[in-house]
């Protein structure tokens, strides 16, 4: 309900009007002077105050003061004399909301009233959008700065260097992890330096281009590199970047960089913790291999003393073959381990797959006969002559084709008919496929998962133990790939994906032809 | 004529080797080049000593020996075995096959690892059958 505090000395008037505005509604305070009314106002705010301008003592115009300087807000509505527009003027002037003419009529005093109610209505709501509005504002801005914050916390706490620049390529982002990579302080680089300062040219040069020409380039994938960091260290780094655009509008350029170091030497301890295991693992192969072949010569020593002593020329000479092909496996051991371990790049010729692997077939026929096994041939007359290593095809088919024979041989099923299949097969993407197959002894899990460890063997004096590790080096060296299906008692397929080349794609190959 | 002894052993070098040391202990050898053919002898010949070699195709050392062992005419010919592998290999995989549901058999009287010098073989040879 709007509070209305009315003043006038008139006590006729002042009762008459009262009466009548209560009758319309309001709750009515009133006063009989200047300063009873401010005194009433004091003990309780009203929303309108109503006085009449000419009082003795204290007139209306010193209560409007009053009342304007306690609040503001009130409205106050001044009765006037009949025709004194000068007090009226004034009124206005300190902030009357209103006048009206004595003899004060009904419908001025509501017309009165209901223009102080409406400036009192948009007020208040004026000042509940202000608020509101200043609430929305503070709220954006705590939510802005949260934002800010958190980007700025996610830069700094990014293991990758982060270097971001404005658009003239003066940095203006540099986080902790670029000042791991570069040694240089935030402080000294941020709005100090210019990337072209911080960064070699290669990695600069395509960034000043994309932020000066037209060039529509916005961001250069990962690339390994190396920078030199402050104390001149040359520091492995994969590196990649961004040009920041606003609505078309190029901004400046931010480049993440990653620190190789670690993983690099990760990597080297990895290879040389590789290497010491192998050697491990040589130096127990290499042993047994050579127990092997040391029974071997010592068997042929005792042979030949035996023919010696006894003047027994056969005894002799069947010593000396024992110890010759002693030495014979000796060489094969060491052309293995060589072969193993020197590095071989292929060499890549025309050459006729299906060729090679009829080569195969045709030198391991007679053995094949001896251990009742039948060699099968299915070559892709799809292949022709193709530009690839055949040393590496003819090593790789032969290990693969006395592998199946051996696993023939050292089946145990009995009356199986043993085959072993060489098969060739044209496959999309320039490879060709190299399937041998057997159905003989099969492999269990525990055996196919040593297969390619170096020295493993299952056959006793028939295997160095390096044969497939020997053929999977020089195949990956070609960018092949084995790969071995076996069941125990079943069988085994080995099958090998050689990509070759064509005339075409290796123009000027020194060695091709 | 002495003592027969069969010597089983895929490597023609090793049989050659084991036979001539038994030929010069006095010892009338025998051959057989793979477990298969090596059980054959066995039933036929009936020998005093089986030198066996235990990485062999077609029927390994290692099943040949749980044959002879079961056997209930055989399990008493005498066993020495000669092997690239060590006794403790062979003897974890004879564990194997009798957990897989096989009789247990005996641990082998007499091991030698290869290389193996001709006096060790001979002393073997001897102390198994004289």
């Amino acid at each position: 309900m709007t509070r209305i505090l009315l003043i006038d000395d008139e006590p006729d008037i002042l009762r008459v009007l009262c009466r009548s505005l209560e009758a319309d509604g309001y709750a009515v305070a009133c006063a009989r002077s200047g300063p009873e009314g401010i005194a009433a106002f004091e003990a309780q705010r009203a929303d309108i105050v109503i006085t009449d301008i000419k009082m003795p003592g204290m007139d209306g115009i010193e209560v409007l003061k009053h009342i304007k300087a306690r609040d503001p807000d009130s409205e106050v509505v001044i009765i006037t004399g009949h025709g004194d527009i000068d007090s009226a003027v004034e009124a206005l002037q300190f902030g009357a909301s209103d006048f009206i003419n004595k003899p004060v009529r009904d419908e001025a005093m509501s017309i009165a009233l209901k223009r102080a109610e409406d400036k009192i209505d948009i007020k208040r709501r004026l000042k509940e959008h202000t608020h509101d509005l200043e609430h929305k504002i503070e709220s954006a801005t705590r939510e802005l700065r949260r934002r800010s914050n958190f980007l700025g916390r996610v830069i700094r706490s990014s293991n990758d260097g982060i270097v971001a620049t404005d658009e003239h390529l003066g940095i203006v982002v540099f986080n902790p992890g670029a000042e791991n990579i570069f040694g240089y302080p935030q402080e000294d680089v941020v709005h100090k330096l210019r990337l072209p300062e911080l960064l070699p040219e290669n990695m600069t040069a395509s960034f000043l281009q994309a932020m000066t020409s037209a060039e529509d380039r916005k961001d250069w994938p990962w690339t390994e590199t190396e920078l030199v960091s402050r104390t001149g260290e040359r520091i492995p780094v994969r590196f990649s970047g961004s040009i920041l655009n606003e609505r078309g509008r190029k901004l400046g350029v931010v480049a993440f960089i990653q620190d190789l170091r670690e993983i690099k030497g990760l990597q080297l301890e990895l290879v040389r913790s590789e290497r010491l295991a192998a050697i491990g693992q040589t130096v127990a192969g290499l042993a047994h291999g050579i127990k092997n072949v040391l029974h071997g010569l010592k068997g042929g020593s005792y042979l030949v003393d035996v023919g010696i002593a006894k003047g027994d020329s056969q005894k002799l000479q069947k010593g000396w073959d024992m110890i010759k092909r002693s030495i014979d496996r000796t060489a094969n051991l060491v052309m293995d381990l060589l072969s193993y371990s020197k590095e071989r790049e292929p060499e890549y010729q025309e050459c006729a797959p299906n060729e090679i692997a009829a080569e195969v077939c045709d030198l391991v026929r007679e053995r094949a006969h001896q251990e009742r096994a039948e060699i099968v041939r299915e070559f892709d007359p799809a292949i022709g002559r193709v530009l690839m290593d055949p040393h590496t095809v003819h090593t790789a088919l032969l290990n693969f084709v006395s592998n199946a024979l051996d696993a023939c041989l050292f089946d145990e099923g009995t009356g199986k008919s043993w085959q072993v299949r060489v098969r060739t097969c044209a496959e999309p993407g320039q490879t060709i496929r190299f399937d041998v197959s057997d159905n003989g002894a099969g492999m269990s899990d525990e055996v196919q998962r040593k297969l390619f460890s170096s020295f493993f063997s299952t056959k006793g004096h028939r295997g160095t133990g390096l044969g497939l590790l020997v053929t999977r080096k020089l195949v990956e060296e070609h960018g092949g790939r084995i790969e071995v299906a076996s069941r125990l008692g079943e069988g085994t397929t080995f099958s090998m994906r050689l990509p070759y080349r064509t005339q075409a794609r290796t123009n000027g190959l020194p060695r091709a032809g | 004529m002495g003592k027969r002894v069969l010597v089983v052993d895929d490597d023609p070098d090793v049989r050659l080797f084991n036979t001539t040391v038994l030929e010069e202990n006095g010892y009338e050898p025998l051959e057989a080049e793979n477990g298969e053919d090596g059980l054959q002898m066995i039933r036929a010949e009936q020998p005093d000593l089986v030198i066996l070699d235990v990485l062999m195709p077609r029927q390994s050392g290692i099943r040949l020996y749980r044959k002879l062992k079961t056997h209930a005419e055989l399990k008493n010919v005498k066993v020495l075995i000669v092997s690239g592998i060590t006794q403790k290999a062979f003897l974890r995989s004879q564990q194997a096959l009798t957990e897989f549901g096989g009789t247990p058999v005996p641990e082998p009287e007499f091991y030698l690892e290869k290389p193996v010098e001709a006096d060790v073989l001979a002393d073997h040879i001897k102390k198994a059958i004289g």
